[in-house]
């Protein structure tokens, strides 16, 4: 496995290389100069401007300038953003990553686990009228056109019933004279959801090896509920106390664009899901699980389900990789100042390093997600296992 | 004389269809002993697997049982609810079934796979003893204990067949079917098989159920034997008993149809034609299109019944022919 992960990082990388140089020449095809935009810029005292030029070849012929960025970009060097000048793509992509990952990656779990419920729950009630009902609902939501949809929904619960805030993350009026920036709020919900993702899990792992199943069950009931009152002291005591009227400030202004986008989300895997399980549930060794007494919803979900899920994941992981370049859409719609909306800016505004650095980001991101696919999916199918050790 | 295990009558089961209901299981009766081997020999479709599956009441989603009584340790298994079913599932009646190579789940480890049925039936087990239990059984089988970390794609086909016996055994089940268990092995594969359920059968004193459609297995695995065509049984008793004096029509083509049970390698007289649609009502004797003897010593139009004609012994004969 090792050995293949080194293999696939190899590969990765000159992939990356080859994606580096070709976006940058691109970038640069735009007509115009190149570096027009930095020209530009008010805030630019114009001996900074000079150095800039000199210091990354700004004025030098174009592959001579596209060598001096890739040698500079592996030193880990992505020069100054041309618009906000003293800032650099980094600084950037650090203030705006944690909002749009918080927001999708929210997304990406709420979506895939209802849509991996409810498509095992339609597979094992094949048939029934809530099937039928629910497979329509699935497809419409599946092929409805996207931008339209959020757009009805904006409609309907921020202005006609004026439930949900339209737009932005946060009510500006109330961060006011906030006691710090919205990127530390974000940064500790982030670290709260993984946290309390990680107990959830570790507590799964350990109580695996448990022969009796009904003290399995109590145990993972009881880390739920430690969970839960876990958080409520969290949320009620020291710094994360101060920080909870601005939390739940952004919280609420998620509940619109997680909403919206789950709901277009969760279709395909649950009609993924649906079909894979229909097709596991032919199969004999599910007879052979019936035959031996194990209950309807362990055959379900530790029989059916489980082998159902192997297709699922690795589409759900491509579709992961499409967060980035998704956010794009979702966030210009719903004013959400995040990675897409930097990166459609830095496009419109000739911002090249700052567009370069987002780009190569989504990439890199693009790439893992791919290399992670690959070695979930040979761990949850045992018989890719060998084959991937060769 | 030991007790009655499983005492099947007049079991009669149906699959809906599109084009009519197909009769698979018509009025079946008999009855499994402890400890004693029972053969189930027919030809392909004759509704062995559909007797199998509605013993355990596994049958199809089209399927309907719709009268009969089947009494496993002399309680009543038609009409149990599913939780009362699955109680009686694989720790009262396992099977082994037909094509098990495909009865292991490729994601899960084969001791899991076991583990998890004992773990249904024996909540209260540890689990040092469910590893022990299995380590027990995999030796019964002839099977290294280590089999029980491996997948099942890591296994030959015969350590997947030994494994799945292991698996039918591993709550100690008062009955156990075995529906053509080694129609997927080859023939070398196949003796050390049918050895091995020999043995394990004896070892346990087990009730067994045996399935095939060869009729030389049957005389060998078993010490009673029915005789199914068109879902019913045509001919019941001592495997012995038959071997020596068969009755039914169709019981002598089968017998004359295997050369290793006749011994001398008489000309194979095989069956021609094609057993009815069980969609059809049949009236009377449903071999008699087939039938070499037909017209000549019966009346093939009348109603047919089982009746006695030796110790044990039942044919299927029609009303005019008995005495
Ligand atoms: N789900 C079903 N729906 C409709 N008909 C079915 C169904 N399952 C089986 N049958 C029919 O019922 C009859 C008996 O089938 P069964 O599988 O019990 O035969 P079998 O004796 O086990 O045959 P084999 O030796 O091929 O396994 C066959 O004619 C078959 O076509
Ligand atoms: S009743 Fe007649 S036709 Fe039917 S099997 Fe017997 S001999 Fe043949
Ligand atoms: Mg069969």
């Amino acid at each position: 496995m090792a050995e293949y992960i080194i293999r696939r990082t190899f590969q990765m990388t000159i992939v990356f290389f080859l994606f580096l140089v070709f976006s940058y020449l691109l970038f640069n095809a735009i007509p115009g100069n190149a570096f027009s935009s930095l020209l530009l810029n008010p805030n630019l005292p114009p001996d900074a401007y000079q150095r800039v030029l000199e210091i990354y070849g700004l004025d030098k012929p174009l592959l001579e300038r596209t060598q001096m960025y890739i040698v500079n970009f592996f030193k880990g060097d992505f020069g100054y953003s041309y618009k906000y000048f003293p800032k650099t793509p980094i600084e950037l992509i650090a203030e705006r990553l944690p909002r749009t990952l918080m927001l999708f990656s929210i997304v990406n779990i709420v979506a895939f686990y209802t849509g991996f419920f409810i498509g095992k729950v339609l597979a094992w009630r094949r048939g029934s009228k809530a099937e039928t009902w629910i497979t329509v609902t699935s497809v419409f939501s599946y092929t409805v056109f996207y931008p339209w949809f959020a757009l009805m929904m904006l409609w309907v619960f921020g202005y006609k019933l004026g439930w949900l805030p339209i737009g932005k993350f946060l009510y500006p009026e109330k961060w006011y004279d906030a006691p710090f920036d919205s990127d530390v709020v974000f940064t500790s919900m982030i670290k709260f959801t993984v946290v309390v993702s990680l107990i959830q899990f570790a507590a799964y792992l350990a109580s695996r090896g448990i022969e009796s199943l009904s003290l399995r069950r109590n145990i993972r009931f009881v880390s739920l509920i430690a969970i839960f009152i876990g958080s409520y002291f969290y949320w009620n005591n020291g710094e994360a106390l101060l920080q909870k009227p601005y939390a739940s400030d952004i919280a609420y202004h998620m509940i619109l664009p997680v909403m919206v986008v789950t709901v277009v989300a969760f279709a395909g895997t649950a009609l993924l899901t649906r079909t894979t399980m229909m097709e596991v549930l032919k199969e004999d060794y599910i007879l052979t699980a019936r035959a031996k007494g194990i209950s309807q919803k362990r055959i379900r979900d530790r029989h059916a389900a489980r082998t159902a899920l192997l297709p699922v994941v690795t589409s759900f992981i491509f579709t992961i990789v499409t967060i980035i370049d998704g956010s794009v859409l979702t966030e210009q719609i719903f004013s959400w100042p995040g990675m897409g909306q930097l990166l459609l800016q830095s496009v419109l505004e000739e911002d090249i390093p700052v567009a370069m650095a987002t780009f190569s980001f989504v990439g890199v991101f693009a790439l893992i997600a791919h290399l992670l696919a690959d070695v979930s999916y040979s761990y949850l199918d045992p018989r890719i296992r060998i084959k991937s050790q060769g | 004389m030991s007790k009655d295990v499983l005492v099947v009558k007049d079991l009669n089961m149906h699959y809906e269809t599109l084009s009519g209901d197909v009769s698979a299981v018509k009025n079946v009766s008999f009855t499994v002993k402890e400890g004693e081997s029972f053969g189930l020999v027919g030809e392909s479709g004759c509704g062995k697997t559909s007797v199998a599956m509605s013993l355990l009441q596994l049958q199809a989603d089209n399927a309907k049982i719709s009268s009969g009584s089947i009494k496993l340790d002399g309680i009543e298994m038609v009409g149990m609810s599913e939780s009362e079913l699955r109680k009686v599932r694989w720790d009262g009646i396992s099977i082994v079934f037909q094509g098990a190579m495909n009865a292991w789940n490729p994601v899960v480890k084969v001791g899991e796979q076991i583990r998890e049925a004992i773990r249904e039936h024996y909540p209260n087990n540890t689990k040092i003893q469910n590893t022990e239990k299995i380590e027990s059984l995999f030796k019964m089988v002839g099977l290294d204990s280590t089999i029980m970390d491996r997948f099942p794609h890591e296994l030959s086909g015969g350590m997947k067949q030994r494994a799945v016996i292991a698996l039918a055994l591993s709550c100690d089940p008062k009955v156990v079917i075995a529906d053509e268990p080694t129609t997927a092995l080859d023939v070398v594969i196949q003796d050390q098989i049918l050895k091995e359920i020999k043995k394990v059968q004896e070892l346990l004193g087990l009730s067994l159920i045996y399935i095939s459609h060869d009729i030389a297995v049957i005389a060998e695995m078993t010490d009673k034997m029915a005789v199914m065509y068109a879902g019913s049984i045509v001919e019941k008793g001592p495997t012995s008993e038959i071997f020596a004096n068969p009755q039914h029509s169709y019981t002598k083509s089968l017998l004359a149809s295997t050369p290793s049970v006749v011994g001398d390698k008489v000309k194979l007289n095989s069956l021609e034609g094609e057993p009815p649609s069980l969609i059809d009502q049949i009236e009377g004797c449903s071999f008699a299109p087939r039938c070499p003897n037909r017209n000549t010593t019966c009346h093939p139009e009348l109603d047919m019944e089982l009746v006695e004609v030796g110790p044990d012994h039942f044919v299927d004969i029609c009303s005019a022919s008995r005495n």
